[in-house]
């Protein structure tokens, strides 16, 4: 008994982070879902839903039932197990990245010291949920998206993790919090303009949105991976894919942009997730934003971009990181 | 692009040679050939700096011709080549020359069952694998006309050779 | 064990087939291409034809002449009213019908919106195959005032069935003269916004620029016309070089390009919109009054015995028609040159070791229509 009183707070402290994780991961996908289409709309010059709801709200609502109630199809010859599996893979673990976000300076689930390190590992499970929906869904044009975006995804770990570490060598710690404390006077997209700018370009090929969007390439693969997904199994990558977006925009505020850090409200150590969303929402409207304006680049220009120009232009600029640290 | 010069080398090869009024006809020259020579006109056609326009088949009797049009890009120059296929329904192919024949010649097989020898790939191509014995645009006996009834009445632009005239269809 | 080496020194041996279409989102309709791939580069591409086959030609030998006009327009959606004029004029040719000044007017105006008309549709959804989803909004918007116009005067806005012989059906009023003189000037001041936002989007231009390169000889080989001939850097246009209706009356330039690629017929088919705009534009200014049709058509359209050709220059290269007749009113044999199928079969040899993604961007290049190719 005397165990259990001295966990409890602990386990009522994973019970609401749970609670917590999945408002904000359904909220935003609610959020973004709309938002994207409104937004898309708007750059389109039409109006996008209107018609259930005032300005479309509820369409968001109907569009989920709708997913809900449809048919889970599984092709004829397809991988069942991997096939069923895929999407549960892309969908459950950005869960737990979220639970090491800072979204102020109070609300955070836990400081990890290797809080950064835990959200890449975990994002990079979605890259075999796509994988092996690709692989199991037995068609060609969801085969050619699994394969795109596991060469995509993990060339693009790499100027996003070295880009991110001259950040690192400046605060010396992983943890996300102590990064976003270390911003108090200035934001370290002032220090590391050149680290931002590959951060966010990585930033859109880790999600595979436009221009980058190859894994899904409406015109050339159909749907790219998600080709034979239906219903619900479809909406789960893209809930995943929202959550995903979250997760990394969160990340790039946590490590250039302050954090919480703002204008001081009342209460801040809780109100800063205020400061905290709106720059998450502000890069995700970036995010929206090129999607709907650029066209698609081809696979091998994608690469070579990664390769020739993020890699060494990322490893320059962690050097010179390094060199400053020591000098100063 | 030499017309003059064009047209000597034509002579070698046609039977017959007709200026053609362009304001009511739309081509400004006939071109008869021995179905033998359909080949060596499309070399011809290409060293020229001809292109194809377009290649098709009419089905009189007493056999089916095959009419090729060429033109070409600088000058306001439309020949229409015609030879007629032999007692198989056969005639060489130009897609060798013309690789823009391929398909107007499968086309044409489809159409009206000209065999096109020594093309690549005569599968149909419009029509569907089935019909391969369709051949829908082949006249029914009673519809079928002869090919002088089909041919302008009168063919008042000047005959170019003797041996010609004997030949060209009244 | 030796069977597995064996099939490992087979140099196709990493070679599958994948099967593009016939529903596949950059195919354009019912068009079918089955790709031989190693790995993503397109090692040999079969087109497969003729899922929209109406049997045109067919339809053609069984009415007279006159009633095939509404056909014309179901072979290219795009240009119906293209495929009128060239029917038209044969038919015109034939029987020695002259057409009245007005008339001749008109249908260049039209068939020249009709082409600007085809040229958006184009612009927007080559850009949505490149991925840029859009620009398409944006063409659609300008499209939109040109079907309003032809709606006005033709009754329709796609298949139209407007030219008659001997004419058009309906005179043009008052309002259609201001509302395209507006449609002009609107058009005009969003070019400058379609070059900045896209054509020198260096995304674009990298998926656009060495891709799908066709030179003079290719195109004369395959029968190649139109914006993919011009952006090999030959400035034939039937417009210029066989000058049907009333075009030579008209100050227009034929936009030409030297690589031949697709970003050559991309600024191309771009900079003929504008050229058609100035023909419009001179086609208004000398508009002359009288009537629209010719006094006497006979109801029962008699052709002369004898074979006729009528070439005119559709949005997507020469538009051919030929036709046998035996002097009734019902054509022996009418045969229909249309340019995508020409075109469209040069596919293989230019696809040829290509990317995936680059048989989309080539493919969109040719600007297929595939009802006209199957007709």
């Amino acid at each position: 008994m005397e165990l259990f009183y001295s966990i409890l707070p602990e386990l009522i402290r994973i019970v609401v982070c749970a609670v917590c994780g999945a408002v904000i991961v359904f909220g935003n996908a609610l959020v973004m879902g709309y938002a994207e289409r409104k937004l898309a709309g708007h750059i389109m010059l039409r109006p996008g839903p209107m018609e259930v709801g005032p300005h479309g709200l509820y369409q968001l609502v109907v569009d989920g039932l709708k997913l809900m109630g449809k048919q889970l199809v599984v092709p004829l010859k397809a991988d069942k197990p991997l096939f069923m599996l895929a999407p549960i893979l892309a969908f459950a673990p950005v869960f737990v990245p979220l639970l090491v976000i800072p979204f102020s300076d109070k609300l955070q689930g836990f400081d990890l010291d290797v809080g950064y390190l835990l959200i890449l590992a975990f994002a990079s499970i979605n890259v075999l949920a796509i994988l092996i929906g690709g692989w199991g869904s037995n068609n060609k044009y969801s085969l050619f998206g699994a394969i795109r975006s596991v060469a995509q995804n993990v060339a693009y770990e790499i100027p996003m993790l070295i880009s991110a570490l001259a950040i690192i060598f400046m605060t010396n710690s992983f943890s996300l919090k102590e990064i976003a404390a270390a911003q108090s006077p200035v934001w370290f997209i002032v220090i590391q303009p050149v680290a931002f700018l590959i951060f966010i370009v990585s930033m859109v090929a880790e999600t595979n949105r436009a221009p980058f969007d190859l894994p899904e390439a409406e015109s050339e693969l159909t749907a790219g991976f998600h080709t034979e997904y239906s219903g619900m199994s479809f909406s789960l990558f893209v809930l995943g894919e929202y959550a995903n977006m979250f997760i990394i925009c969160s990340v790039a505020t946590v490590f250039f942009l302050g954090g919480s850090s703002g204008i001081p409200l009342p209460y801040f150590e809780y109100s800063g997730i205020i400061w905290f969303l709106a720059k998450v929402y502000f890069l995700m409207f970036f995010l929206v934003w090129i999607r709907w304006t650029y066209p698609r680049t081809r696979f091998d220009q994608l690469m070579n971009f990664c390769w020739k120009y993020l890699i060494p232009f990322s490893l320059v600029n962690l050097l010179i990181t390094v060199v400053m640290v020591k000098l100063l | 692009m030499d017309i003059k010069a064009v047209k000597t080398g034509w002579k070698k090869l046609a039977k017959a040679i007709e200026d053609v009024d362009y304001a009511v006809f739309g081509y400004d020259y006939s071109v008869s050939l021995e179905q033998s020579n359909v080949r060596d006109f499309a070399t011809m056609m290409l060293d020229n700096g001809f292109y194809l326009v377009d290649l098709m088949a009419v089905h009189v009797a007493p056999s089916i011709e095959v009419v090729y049009q060429y033109a070409h890009v600088e000058t306001r120059c439309r020949v229409m080549a015609r030879a007629f296929v032999d007692s198989n329904n056969e005639i060489a192919t130009i897609s060798d020359i013309y690789q823009g024949a391929n398909w107007h010649e499968r086309e044409t097989r489809d159409f009206h069952g000209v065999v096109f020898t020594d093309h690549p790939y005569l599968e149909p191509i419009i029509l569907a694998e089935e019909d391969v014995d369709l051949k829908p645009l082949l006249k029914t006996e009673a519809a079928l006309k002869d090919v002088d009834v089909v041919r302008r009445k009168q063919p008042e632009p000047k005959v170019e050779t003797a041996a010609a005239k004997s030949q060209e269809p009244s | 064990m030796a069977m597995d080496v064996e099939i490992l020194d087979d140099p196709k041996h990493h070679r599958y087939v994948l099967n593009m279409g016939p529903q596949h989102p950059s195919t354009h309709g019912v068009l079918r291409v089955l790709l031989e791939l190693e790995g993503e580069y397109a090692m040999e591409l079969l087109p497969v034809l003729g899922y929209g086959h109406r049997c045109h030609e067919k339809i053609a030998e069984h009415k007279p002449a006159k009633s095939f006009m509404p056909n014309t327009a179901r072979m290219d959606y795009l240009g119906a009213l293209i495929y009128n004029h060239g029917f038209a004029q044969l038919l015109e040719r034939a029987t020695g019908i002259e057409v009245p000044e007005r008339a001749e007017y008109i249908r260049v105006i039209t068939s020249e919106l009709n082409r600007i008309q085809s040229h958006l549709l184009w612009y927007g959804a080559y850009l949505l195959d490149l991925g840029a989803f859009t620009p398409i909004m944006y063409a659609f918007d300008d499209r939109e005032h040109i079907l309003d116009i032809l709606e006005d005067v033709t009754g329709s806005r796609l298949t139209y069935c407007y030219f008659r012989v001997g004419g058009v059906s309906k005179d043009i009023d008052d309002k259609f003269v201001t509302s395209t003189r507006a449609f002009i000037d609107r058009l005009r001041s969003r070019f400058p916004m379609y070059e900045g936002l896209v054509n020198g989007n260096v995304i674009l231009q990298k998926r656009l620029i060495d891709v799908g390169e066709l030179d003079p000889k290719i195109c004369s080989r395959y029968g190649i016309t139109g914006p993919l001939l011009r952006g090999a850097g030959v400035g034939y246009d039937l417009r210029k070089s066989e000058p049907y209706s009333i075009y030579d009356r008209f100050d227009f330039e034929v936009p030409t390009e030297t690589k031949g690629d697709c970003m050559a017929s991309f600024l191309v088919r771009f900079r003929e919109m504008e050229q058609s705009l100035r023909i419009i534009e001179q086609a208004l200014d000398s508009l002359p009054e009288g009537p629209v049709m010719a006094a006497k058509v006979p109801k029962k359209l008699k052709i002369p015995a004898g074979d006729y050709n009528s070439s005119v220059e559709a949005p997507r290269g020469e538009l051919s028609y030929y036709l046998v007749s035996d002097g009734t009113d019902v054509p022996y044999r009418l045969k229909v040159r249309t340019p995508s199928y020409s075109n469209l079969s040069v596919i293989p040899e230019m696809c040829q070791g290509m990317l995936l993604s680059d048989v989309v961007s080539a493919m969109g290049a040719l600007d297929l229509v595939i009802p006209e190719i199957d007709r």
